[in-house]
């Protein structure tokens, strides 16, 4: 290789390094943010309450840095709202030079809901968010629910997939959303996933007349007066 | 002579990088710990890294290397032991969420400097947990030492943490405890790194003294990420 060749082999090695250096601190520079919580269950009705619990809240992250939060509990009970045990909350997100991420994952054994309208063996929510050169998206992949049952309607056998905001009356009650799947974001710079694996809306129906013919309720409006959670997952990023 | 200068500038940092790379690949004094199980063998040295290391989701193992969950791949990489290591698998949903930072010890050794590690294994109703901080496990005080390399995907990386002789002491949570803690290992690989991130190739492996191996299991849902030095 002559001197010539050298002088050109160099400037692009020059060149290239440069280049490099850019790209990465512009990466770095970029105002990226990511955000998650997790947790297993939430009571919020006239039979009793309880908060998020528990509850996993991933720290604030920046730079090019990651963290991790966890919480757990052996058992809860709401009487007559909610029961469950093995409860779980994981949360952990990352800021890298060429991407961002954020994932959390809840879960809840032996579910039993409003003294046995709906059981379940496991309930466990699982999200994650992503954004990098290829954009920005979210999944819940590994969402599940095992030997999910509910009274007067049907029961599930095993792991079984269901699709996302499921959702189902229970008469007296209010309904319920299975897979409650919240998006957020434009799905170019940011994105973000709430997954409520269970979520129960207890109602009341009010202002209605009753009719003395039938014995029946006209008119009114349904208000939600409780609700339950079991098995939430959030994650979000952004650019 | 402009020439010659900007190659002093260019290549000098060529070498540098090089010689940092083969002083790397010297053999960390990992010390002999007293509680050593038997039952693990000695893997070859951990190599000397910077990284960080952040992810979580939920793996499936089953036990059986046909199933299409199974990593065959990356399980032997960085010479790692074949599964079940100890016996029996562990199956069943394990969930998991971490973040490492690896770094040196005072004799180059590849450690952990800040860490913290949270694995559930469901059908054992188990709660692991590991923290570390300044390089020491929290629950033992001894150092924890990792190792990082390139698996059986392309561009894929994997880490161990907990390497022998050491390994890791975690605490045990949940109805199914047997111990208060026991010796783990944790290893996680990284197979979409730059690309999108649901193409569900991470995977994941949990050793646990007295509860068994979920061998090297891809991931049903969430992500790993090796996220630069």
């Amino acid at each position: 290789m002559n001197g010539k060749s050298m002088h050109w082999v160099n400037r692009l090695a020059a060149l290239g390094l440069v280049v490099g250096l850019v790209a990465g601190l512009a990466a770095v520079g970029s105002a990226q943010s990511v955000g998650g919580q997790a947790y297993s269950t939430y009571v919020n009705t006239p039979l009793g309450s309880s908060a998020q619990s528990p509850l996993a809240v991933l720290p604030a992250v920046s730079g090019t840095d990651g963290a991790e939060a966890d919480a757990e509990g052996d058992a809860m009970n709401v009487a007559g709202a909610l029961s469950s045990d093995f409860l779980n909350s994981i949360t952990s997100g990352e800021i890298g030079a060429a991407e961002a991420g954020a994932q959390s994952t809840s879960s809840a054994a032996s579910v039993n809901i409003l003294n046995g309208l709906i059981t379940a063996d496991e309930v466990v929510a699982n999200v994650m968010s992503s954004v990098g050169q290829s954009g920005a998206f979210s999944a819940a992949d590994g969402s599940t629910f095992t030997n999910l049952a509910i009274a007067g309607v049907g029961s599930l056998s095993g792991d079984s997939p269901v699709t996302p905001n499921m959702n189902i009356s229970l008469p007296g009650v209010g309904y319920v959303v299975l897979n409650e799947q919240i998006p957020s974001g434009d799905g170019v710079s940011s994105s973000g996933l709430t997954v409520n694996m269970i979520h129960v809306y207890l109602q009341n129906l009010v202002g209605g007349i009753l009719n003395p013919l039938t014995g029946q309720i006209i008119g009114g409006t349904l208000q939600t007066t409780g609700e339950i959670i079991v098995g939430s997952a959030t994650s979000r990023v952004a650019s | 002579m402009m020439r010659e200068h900007r190659s002093l500038i260019v290549w000098p940092s060529v070498i540098a990088a090089g010689l940092l790379a083969a002083a790397c690949t010297d053999q960390p004094k990992v010390s002999m710990a007293p509680n050593r199980p038997n039952f693990w063998v000695t893997p070859p040295p951990a190599e000397c890294v910077t990284g960080k290391w952040t992810g979580g989701g939920r793996i499936d193992p089953t036990g059986n290397r046909a199933a299409s969950n199974y990593d065959n791949v990356d399980e032997p990489a960085g010479g790692q032991p074949a599964a079940p290591d100890p016996t029996p698998y562990m199956t069943g949903k394990v969930t998991f969420g971490f973040n490492v930072f690896l770094g040196q010890d005072a004799n180059g050794n590849c450690i952990v400097k800040k860490g913290e590690i949270e694995v559930n294994g469901h059908a054992l109703k188990i709660a692991w947990h590991v923290s570390i901080h300044d390089g020491v496990d929290a629950f033992d005080g001894r150092p924890v030492f990792a190792n990082e390399f390139s698996d059986g995907h392309p561009g894929g990386v994997c880490v161990v943490v907990g390497v022998p002789d050491n390994y890791m002491t975690a605490r045990e949570k949940g109805k199914g405890a047997t111990e208060p803690s026991e010796l783990t290992q944790f290893e996680v690989c990284d197979n979409d790194r730059g690309g999108r991130q649901n193409t569900r190739s991470d995977a994941m492996r949990w050793r646990s003294e007295h509860h068994g191996d979920t061998g090297m299991t891809y991931l049903k849902g969430g992500n790993v990420v090796e996220h630069g030095s």
